[in-house]
């Protein structure tokens, strides 16, 4: 897929911050880009339901990833024990993304 | 009891059940680590939450605690590496597990007269080092759960320390599986901040009382220690001055209101349980200081009776406040310096409970049959 742009916020967790960034993946390294490319392609991300939130947990995080290609826009919320273990690396990815995007 | 039987033959939960209430001590343990396993392997969360209760009432001999290595990875409950009565480990994280839901163990068990979470032996399941750069803890409704911050990152870039550092996250994780057992409050919206609240002042407790420290000397922080000292801050949270606790390039700004008129209306975090929850938070610090001494003789007593006996899944702030006051009547007399107390937190925080009277239909017999009730010699009135 063609991605843009992607769109990533964590809140809850103990500290309930809340850590966000938004992409755009033209102004990434070459790395980054085709490192959340693979990863989103690998996910068939469009394709994931919209809302994946499971309450079981206390102070797990809650996730909201959009993801903007040139045909189509698609949102997912996921609770943290409710995301596939193919997210991860994303989630983490996504997660350094946003603390280093906010320090410049 | 053949050791392997139980993981790979299948062995119907009826029996495992009953093995687990019945058995030894290890084939307790072995015959609960199996339903688990099994729940898990099923994807059958509710199923393993529903049967939770019977099954873990099992360890009526008091204190069981069982510490777990998930080596940084996701499975849990992981590797048991100290169980109730072993030495020291070499590893800090294992050791501040066990003692922290020790202590946490202490306070409710030596002051509240409860069992464990559940108020009947339960036993304290803790897994460290959850997974990689992982900067949480979390209860998942069996069991507590830490991450090691951000160990993954070169040191100057961490903000967050290993969770197990800090002695009221322990005890705010345990509070959970309490509030679990008892009120139930859902999680989210303004039940799930009183959940959030009652974590936060009962891990608060915990640490007054290792300690011994007074509510003067107190420093109402939550987490302190666990950031690291690339953040402007001195903690997660203040019960003493919600709002204050960091204020950092990176992290942003310590989010917490102290007053219904900075109540935050927000669909993050479930509706920001985390967040507003330093409004109750605030009305207890305030209630506490007011009465002194140590805060969780009369306060924590306050707040706990309320949230045994007085709070359902769907309480909000209004609803707590008039029970902690309720509460204090009964436990301490209608008109008592403690029901002032309570008065005075709910009304720094722009709540108004008990105006021109006594209090919202104080229970006859007061601290006496309230006494009564405490140590079960007379029936638990709810409400």
């Amino acid at each position: 897929m063609q991605v843009e742009r992607i769109k990533f916020e964590r809140t809850g967790g103990f500290a309930g911050m809340r850590i966000a960034t938004d992409l755009k993946l033209d102004d990434l390294s070459d790395e980054n880009a085709s490192q959340i490319t693979e990863l989103l392609d690998d996910l068939d991300f469009g394709e994931l339901p919209a809302q994946m939130t499971d309450k079981s947990g206390h102070d797990q995080f809650t996730y909201v990833i959009t993801v903007e290609t040139k045909k189509w826009e698609h949102t997912v919320v996921t609770g943290e024990s409710a995301a596939p273990e193919k997210m991860r690396e994303l989630l983490q990815l996504l997660n350094r993304l946003a603390r280093t995007q906010k320090k410049q | 009891m053949h050791k392997h039987s139980l993981v790979h033959c299948f062995v119907p939960p009826h029996i495992l059940k009953n093995i687990a209430t019945k058995g030894t001590e290890s084939q307790k343990n072995l015959a609960i680590d199996t339903l688990k396993i099994s729940a898990q392997m099923r994807g059958q969360r509710q199923a393993l939450a529903d049967f939770t209760a019977a099954t873990f009432r099992v360890a009526m001999g008091g204190k069981d605690r069982v510490i777990y290595d998930a080596k940084f990875g996701s499975n849990l409950p992981g590797t048991v590496v100290r169980k109730e009565g072993d030495g020291s480990s070499a590893d800090v994280a294992v050791n501040e597990a066990y003692d922290g839901s020790g202590v946490t163990y202490d306070l409710f068990n030596d002051i509240y007269q409860r069992n464990s979470i559940d108020g009947n032996g339960m036993r304290l399941d803790s897994t460290v080092h959850y997974r990689q750069g992982y900067d949480n803890a979390f209860w998942d409704g069996e069991q507590m759960v830490y991450g090691d911050g951000d160990e993954d990152l070169p040191a100057n870039e961490r903000l967050f320390n290993r969770f197990t550092a800090a002695l009221d996250v322990i005890g705010h994780e345990l509070t959970h599986g309490v509030t679990q057992f008892e009120a139930k409050l859902i999680y989210a919206q303004q039940p799930g901040a009183l959940n959030e609240s009652m974590s936060d002042v009962f891990g608060s407790l915990v640490k007054q009382y290792k300690l011994r420290q007074t509510a003067s000397e107190a420093d109402w922080i939550i987490g302190q220690g666990l950031l690291t000292a690339n953040v402007n801050g001195v903690g997660i949270r203040s019960m003493k001055a919600p709002g204050t606790a960091y204020d950092d390039p990176v992290l942003g700004k310590d989010p917490q209101p102290a007053h219904m008129k900075d109540y935050v209306t927000t669909i993050a975090d479930n509706g920001g349980v985390h967040i507003n929850s330093g409004i109750p938070n605030h009305a207890f610090y305030v209630t506490a200081l007011e009465l002194g001494g140590y805060a969780w003789e009369k306060a924590g007593q306050i707040w706990y009776v309320t949230l045994k006996d007085k709070l359902d899944a769907n309480s909000k702030f209004q609803e707590c406040a008039e029970m902690t006051y309720r509460t204090a009547g009964e436990l301490f007399g209608a008109g008592s310096i403690e029901q002032q107390a309570v008065q005075k937190g709910w009304s720094a925080v722009g709540l108004t409970v008990g105006a021109g009277g006594p209090g919202p239909d104080p229970q006859p017999g007061g601290c006496l049959e309230a006494l009564l009730r405490l140590i079960g010699a007379a029936p638990a009135a709810k409400r």
